[in-house]
């Protein structure tokens, strides 16, 4: 641009006069300081692509199948694992005075530092850890056998050992006459069983749970609107009573076909043998995944690679957050998003029409402008402590009182939930949208507007049929951001409704549907969550990063989406000035 | 829209008709109502400013009202005469009880005084001379004249039924209550009703005293489980013998049998005359403090066997007497009342050169305002530090000893009480008078312990040294006293934000100044973007990075950072110098990308290259290992002395070079050819820098033999999750703001005093610093200014990465607990209205107040700016 410019441009000049004394007045020419800010550009540059590679390396690989590998080490002691990750360290001096002379020689010729491995060894109901670190020098065998096994199961984490025998209805099939085509067999009928008697348990003894519960607070309504003592009272109570029987029965038979799914379920069973030689036997329904990590083809690790991310995607956490899916996260993120936009849309668009269409530019204006940069600039916690104390406590506690007094002192509305996070979270995001609409109201040529009104049509007709039309493309981008600002945020969100497991999603089928009063869980919580509060963090890391992995592609496509929509909208008022 | 208001006007008149003019109602009425929402919504972004302002102060403004004071009753008591010994209210204010020294005891409905029937000790007629209880009143004993002591027990007892369990034929008392002549019945919501009634037991006598002779003073406490009670009582006789016993009963579990083992231990003497007036112990009976006069006889009893007499404190002026003497909830504190009125408050605390021969002292922590009377009753709370203490004339002042103020002043006239009784949950006062009239006053005080002073001040709290700034807002026993300065969060926010900034600003600021003045601007639409997308990054990622992965890795390689940070400024200025070797023509060709892929090469060289003589850099300047270096455990001083004055060293030798051999410099420069000049300038550079490596290395040897120690300060004690940490993770939110808007700042400078700068024969650099930059300053200001309060009101990382200590220390290297990160954490436990509650809404307001100054600062320049990049 413009230095390149110029600077082309007088080049044949200057080589043709180089003798002139001037040139060589090096300090003009601040080189050194040019190369510091070159070089802060690239600290800066650099930074933001070791983010990103962290990030999308650590969240693409997180699910390929690893191998298994069996280390002998020197004290005789052998280790199993899935090797994680490497890392040169210093050797601690109580720790390097316990080794063979060999061996400290050799950390001294590297200046006290030596590599190590993370294992991660599973196991956890066995051991009660389930990473270990092992130092190189240790090691003295490697090997990847063929029969060791990764099995990722419901409880405890993964484990990882070799299939001693299956037990299938009381037969014992031993591992070396078990076929592979056998055992997939196995596993999936015994993945059936599993999903029926969670159907069962959840989604019909649900049902069932939740007409009761409706049941009572029926009755209990009546018993507060109309007294104990009323006729309407004790005719609710006997239809209640009446419908309680019923219930019961159902879920008496529902409760029993659940029991004998899982008397059946308890004859199938595998045995395991880990590599320290004890034996652990699971039933087969306990299994989600199993794999021979050493003996995997193309098409095999491919589709271990692809069912990790289908489950991660379309699945329920298990494990405190660490394993399993993050539908509900997802599902409460979007929720959340949508109904956030929803409300800052109207609020946003029509603060900006004030601030363009109608109000007198003065003083007044003035302080709504600043109004609207202070929201711009006011700590997203400061939200979520204006949102806590009023719209859950304040405003929530009242709706409590006039709708849901049967409840109390439960709080329904009176707690944080979906409806107040996305308030605070809209609150947080308007000043994004006025500035965004306001920019593209002003952007309509004002020609347009004279013409419109020439014609005859008044002020809203104006503004509904020439304006917003026209600026709809720089609302949108607005609103975009303002959904990328608000799919990112969290701290507001910890105060006024996000939990970390929540066991009912704000949109399901009973009535009213969407349950906006209901706390729901969010990515960027979950990341806090699992990083921060599980029981082993070095577990928690790869969802972790899979989870950032999600969240930031989720708001870099937001974002990509405004400045698209952003470049059209240029391009079309570049063709369209008149 | 689909209302056609007016066919074009030729028409019609062109006819000769009168148009018909008036435009369709609904047109009118959909206008109308559209200028009403508009109006009211723009105002209602005005209003939400101010409702978020108006809101959190309506939350917090109730923690620096004092109470608000409801009823009051006074009403005469029935049938005594006598002086009570002990008075006590309820939890819930619905009873009241006195105990006679003859075992008598009067029980009355608190609120209006109708007397109730109670069950009394007995004493067999005789009168105690002494009593003692602890401090809810539960557990009591009384010392006769014969020198023996009887326990007893003496239960407000409180249970809730439902309403169906009301027997009938209660005597209504008031609206609220009724009785049956032994309890009261308090009706509640939820169909229940609460029945509260006084139980006493008593104990068979224990002598003590083995001449025979009075005990005048006691006290009584009693420790342990339900299974192994210990009872510890101090009595003092009138032969002025202290005596501490201890009587601990052991259940046998099998037999269910206790046996009770008890000790008496003989305290030391006290001087000859001195008459023991009261006696106070501690629960753990390893403190006993006796009263005589105006001193206070402190014994340490902690050895059983051998108690010693540790401290002899006069804690009021000679001629003035003790006449309130008692402890607060915890049992450290010590309220003395003198006969002059003054309130003070002691406790002991371990002092260099102590008064007490066990290295205590009793300090008079807070003294606070004292009353126009003698002060002759105290009473404590029993949930936080506030007490009650009564004059002679009849005035009550509920007070808070940690905050030193006094809440509620209860100033009565020509009255005589003699006792007075704070109720458990310091919302109300009994005061008697001689056992004829009570008074009950009722009160709410929610916040005794907030002042302006305690949150943004000192506070000397319980135990500690001195007054200090502290932040604790709970812990696991009942006697904890929260500790509200919100000092050390607002510390750590500016920490926080200082050191982020300290990395952040140079690297917008110099980076942005050379996207809009030295990028081509191809590259400048990829940089751009590239780095406004750090700024989309949501901060729980950022956070969860810095804190899991990345400090770690920097625990790691600190001394590779530490070298980084020296290394890369010096290798980009080499990289100068070498450029500018270059033939003109080439590196005119080369200026564009190349230029910027040789500076990112330089600097992914030189990190690689700090990264692999870490080892060796940590063995030569900190022996070994950076972390017990700093920690003060290897190395001495000088090595990082040398590092730190290296930029003082190189910008004085440079001056020093410049001042005496730079003309001539210039001369021999200007006199050579490009490549010649050059190397001349490379030779100057390289001397300055050893000069000043030269400079830097003496000085450092002179100021570490001065004894000049870096450690301590900024560098310090290494944590995990330290501020290096936070700031380099709050880089990536705060570089992309300020960047974006410094950059938008230059270039909105306009193009033709750049244009008039190089047509004077500026250089690029010339005219950016000296022509642009001024130009635009108070934009780049601005952005500055955002980027801080965007780094104010973080959360998410500094919950994450900054390891939540609230300490108030400089040290790059220790953690931080910030405003906002102590909202996230701390408000989801807070109960509602709580004081914690409220003093997190005051942080939050805090928050607001810097960055709403911030904010409009920046507003307020930018708009300058503006008005002047318009007039340019």
């Amino acid at each position: 641009m413009k230095y390149a410019d110029v600077l082309d441009k007088t080049t044949p000049a200057t080589t043709t006069v180089s003798k002139r004394a001037g040139v060589s007045d090096l300090p003009a020419a601040g080189e050194p300081f040019l190369w510091g800010m070159g070089g802060a550009l690239v600290v800066g540059l650099m930074m933001i692509a070791g983010f990103l590679v962290l990030v999308f390396w650590n969240g693409i690989t997180t699910f390929i199948p690893k191998p298994i590998e069996v280390v002998t080490l020197a004290s005789g002691e052998v280790v199993a694992g899935e090797p994680y990750r490497s890392e040169s360290y210093r050797v601690g001096s109580d720790k390097i005075k316990g080794l063979g002379p060999d061996i400290q020689k050799k950390i001294a010729a590297n200046d006290g530092f030596a590599m190590r491995t993370l294992y991660r060894t599973g196991n956890y109901d066995l051991y009660g850890d389930d990473f270990r670190w092992v130092s190189d020098y240790e090691i003295t065998k490697a090997a990847r056998p063929v029969e060791m096994v990764f099995i990722e199961r419901l409880e405890w984490g993964a484990f990882i050992g070799s299939i001693t025998s299956l037990s299938v209805d009381g037969k014992n099939i031993p591992a070396d006459q078990l076929s592979p085509q056998q055992l997939t067999q196995f596993l999936e009928d015994a993945r059936g069983r599993w999903n029926k008697i969670r159907r069962i348990e959840r989604i019909e003894i649900g049902n069932i749970n939740h007409e009761i519960e409706g049941e009572r607070l029926r009755l209990k309504r009546v018993a507060i609107d109309k007294g104990v003592d009323s006729p309407a009272f004790k005719a609710v109570e006997a239809e209640v009573e009446a419908g309680s029987a019923a219930l019961q029965h159902a879920y008496e038979k529902l409760a029993a076909e659940a029991t004998e799914t899982r008397t059946a379920d308890a004859n199938f069973t595998i045995t395991l043998r880990e590599i320290g030689g004890r034996e652990k036997t699971l039933r087969l329904s306990e299994i989600v995944r199993l794999y021979h990590a050493n003996d995997l083809g193309t098409v095999e690790w491919l589709g271990i690679y692809l069912s990790r991310w289908a489950e991660f995607l379309t699945d329920e956490p298990r494990e405190a957050n660490t394993e399993g899916g993050v539908l509900p996260a997802i599902f409460g993120t979007f929720a959340m998003t949508v109904l956030m936009a929803v409300l800052v849309a109207p609020f946003g668009v029509v603060t900006a029409l004030y601030l363009r269409e109608y109000a007198k530019q003065g003083r007044l204006v003035s302080i709504v402008r600043i109004s609207v940069n202070n929201l711009a600039g006011v700590p997203s916690i400061v939200y979520g402590v204006f949102g806590l104390g009023f719209f859950a406590y304040i405003m929530g506690a009242s709706i409590d009182q006039l709708f849901y007094p049967e409840r109390l002192p439960n709080p329904t509305f009176g707690t944080g939930g979906l409806l107040w996070s996305s308030l605070t979270l809209a609150l947080l995001t308007v000043p994004v949208v006025i500035v965004a609409t306001e920019e593209a109201i002003s952007a309509v040529p004002r020609s347009m507007r004279e013409g419109s009104l020439a014609c005859g049509a008044s002020k809203w007709q104006t503004i509904r049929n020439i304006v917003l039309p026209r600026a709809m493309p720089g609302i949108l981008t607005g609103l975009i951001l303002a959904m990328a600002r608000g799919a990112g945020e969290v701290a507001p969100l910890m105060l006024v409704g996000v939990v970390k497991l929540a066991p009912e999603l704000p949109i399901d089928g009973y009535f009213p549907f969407i349950h906006l009063e209901r706390s729901f869980m969010h990515l960027g919580f979950h990341i806090y969550d699992v990083g921060f509060q599980s029981r082993n963090s070095e577990a928690g890391k790869p969802m972790v990063f899979v989870t950032t992995l999600l969240l930031i592609g989720l708001i870099f496509v937001m974002n990509i989406t405004a400045i698209v929509v952003r470049n059209r909208l240029k391009q079309r008022f570049a063709g369209s000035k008149f | 829209m689909s209302t056609k208001t007016a066919a074009p006007p030729v028409l019609p008149a062109a006819m000769g008709k009168r148009r018909d003019r008036t435009t369709r109602k609904s047109v009118v009425v959909k206008d109308k109502i559209a200028d009403w929402t508009i109006t009211i919504g723009g105002m209602a972004v005005i209003l939400a400013v101010a409702g978020i302002m108006v809101f959190l102060l309506q939350v917090v403004v109730p923690l620096f009202t004092g109470g608000t004071v409801g009823a009051r009753s006074s009403y005469a008591l029935p049938h005594t005469s006598q002086r009570a010994v002990a008075t006590l209210v309820d939890e819930y204010k619905a009873i009241a009880t006195m105990v006679m020294a003859d075992g008598k005891i009067v029980t009355f409905h608190a609120p209006t005084g109708k007397g109730l029937q109670a069950p009394a000790f007995d004493f067999g007629g005789e009168s105690a001379t002494a009593f003692g209880s602890t401090l809810d009143h539960a557990d009591v004993a009384f010392g006769f004249a014969d020198g023996s002591v009887r326990f007893g027990e003496l239960k407000m007892v409180a249970r809730v039924i439902p309403e169906v369990d009301i027997p009938s034929g209660l005597t209504r008392i008031d609206d609220r209550d009724s009785t049956d002549g032994r309890s009261i019945y308090r009706r509640l919501p939820g169909n229940q009703a609460r029945v509260s009634s006084v139980e006493v037991t008593l104990e068979d006598p224990q002598n003590i005293s083995d001449q025979g002779s009075a005990i005048v003073a006691l006290d009584y406490r009693v420790s342990g489980g339900a299974n192994a009670g210990v009872k510890s009582f101090v009595t003092v006789d009138a032969g002025g013998v202290v005596r501490l016993t201890r009587a601990e009963s052991k259940r046998n579990m099998l037999t269910g049998k206790s046996r009770t083992v008890i000790e008496t231990s003989l305290l030391p003497s006290l001087p000859q005359g001195t008459q023991v007036e009261r006696v106070i112990l501690t629960e753990r009976a390893d403190q006993v403090f006796a009263v005589s006069g105006n001193t206070i006889f402190r014994y340490d009893t902690r050895n059983f066997e051998t108690p010693v007499l540790a401290e002899t404190a006069r804690v009021l002026p000679e001629g003035v007497k003790v006449t309130a003497f008692g402890f607060l909830i915890g049992e450290q504190s010590i309220v003395v009342g003198g006969s002059n009125g003054a309130v003070d408050v002691y406790f002991r605390l371990p002092r260099p050169n102590a008064l007490g021969s066990d290295g205590y002292e009793l300090v008079a922590a807070h003294r606070l305002e004292p009353q126009s009377g003698a002060v002759v009753g105290v009473s404590a709370s029993l949930r936080g530090k506030t007490f009650a203490t009564l004059d002679d004339r009849g005035n009550v002042w509920l007070r808070h000893s940690t905050s030193e103020q006094t809440l509620i002043r209860f100033d009565r006239k020509n009255e005589q009480p003699d006792t007075v009784a704070l109720a458990p949950r310091a919302n109300g006062i009994l005061a008697l008078e001689q056992g004829r009239a009570a008074t009950l006053l009722d009160f709410d005080v929610p916040h005794p312990e907030t002042t302006l002073a305690t949150v943004f001040g000192k506070a000397w709290y319980e135990g500690y040294d001195g007054p200090t700034y502290t932040w604790q807002s709970s812990s696991g026993t009942d006697s904890f006293e929260p500790k509200f300065s919100l000092i050390p969060l607002i510390f750590g926010t500016i920490k926080a934000t200082f050191y982020s900034l300290l990395f952040a600003v140079p690297i917008a600021l110099l980076g942005a100044i050379y996207t809009s003045e030295f990028l081509d601007g191809r590259v400048r639409a990829v940089v751009k973007p590239a780095m406004e997308m750090m700024a989309s990054l949501p901060s729980v990622v950022l956070g969860f990075i810095a804190a899991l992965i990345l400090a770690p890795i920097v625990e790691t390689w600190i001394g590779a950072l530490i070298l980084a940070f020296v290394l890369i400024p010096l290798a980009l200025v080499a990289g100068a110098y070498l450029w500018q070797l270059l033939p003109l023509d080439q590196a005119n060709r080369l200026a564009g990308v190349p230029k910027l892929g040789f500076q990112f090469a330089q600097v992914a060289v030189t990190m690689f290259l700090s990264y692999s003589i870490a080892p060796q850099f940590e063995t030569v300047f900190f022996g070994g290992d950076f972390k017990n270096w700093i920690n003060g455990q290897s190395g001495n001083s000088a090595p990082f002395l040398f590092l730190a004055l290296l930029p003082v060293s190189f910008g004085a030798v440079a001056w020093i070079i410049s001042r005496f051999y730079g003309e001539r410099i210039e001369a021999l420069m200007l006199s050579r050819d490009k490549t010649g000049a050059a190397m001349l300038d490379l030779g100057r550079w390289g001397v300055i820098l050893v000069g000043s490596l030269v400079l830097a290395f003496a000085l450092a040897q002179g100021l570490a033999a001065l004894g000049i120690d870096a450690r301590g300060g900024v560098i310090d004690t290494y944590v995990q999750r330290n501020t290096l940490v936070v700031g380099f993770a709050m880089g990536f939110a705060v570089i992309p703001l300020i960047y974006t808007l410094a950059d938008d700042a230059l270039t909105a400078v306009p193009e033709h005093l750049r244009a008039a700068s190089l047509a004077c024969g500026a250089t690029p650099w010339q005219t950016s610093i000296r022509i642009i930059l001024p130009t635009a300053i108070s934009g780049v200001f601005a952005a500055i200014m955002i980027g801080m309060g965007r780094a104010v009101g973080e959360t998410m990382i500094v919950v994450m990465a900054a390891g939540n200590t609230a300490l108030i220390d400089w040290n790059l290297f220790n953690g931080l607990r910030a405003l906002s990160a102590n909202i996230a954490v701390e408000l989801p436990e807070a109960v509602k209205d709580d004081t914690l509650y409220r003093v997190l809404f005051l942080a939050a307001l805090t928050l607001f107040a810097m960055t709403f100054v911030i904010n409009t600062v920046a507003e307020v320049i930018r708009q300058r700016f503006r008005k002047r990049s318009v007039q340019l």
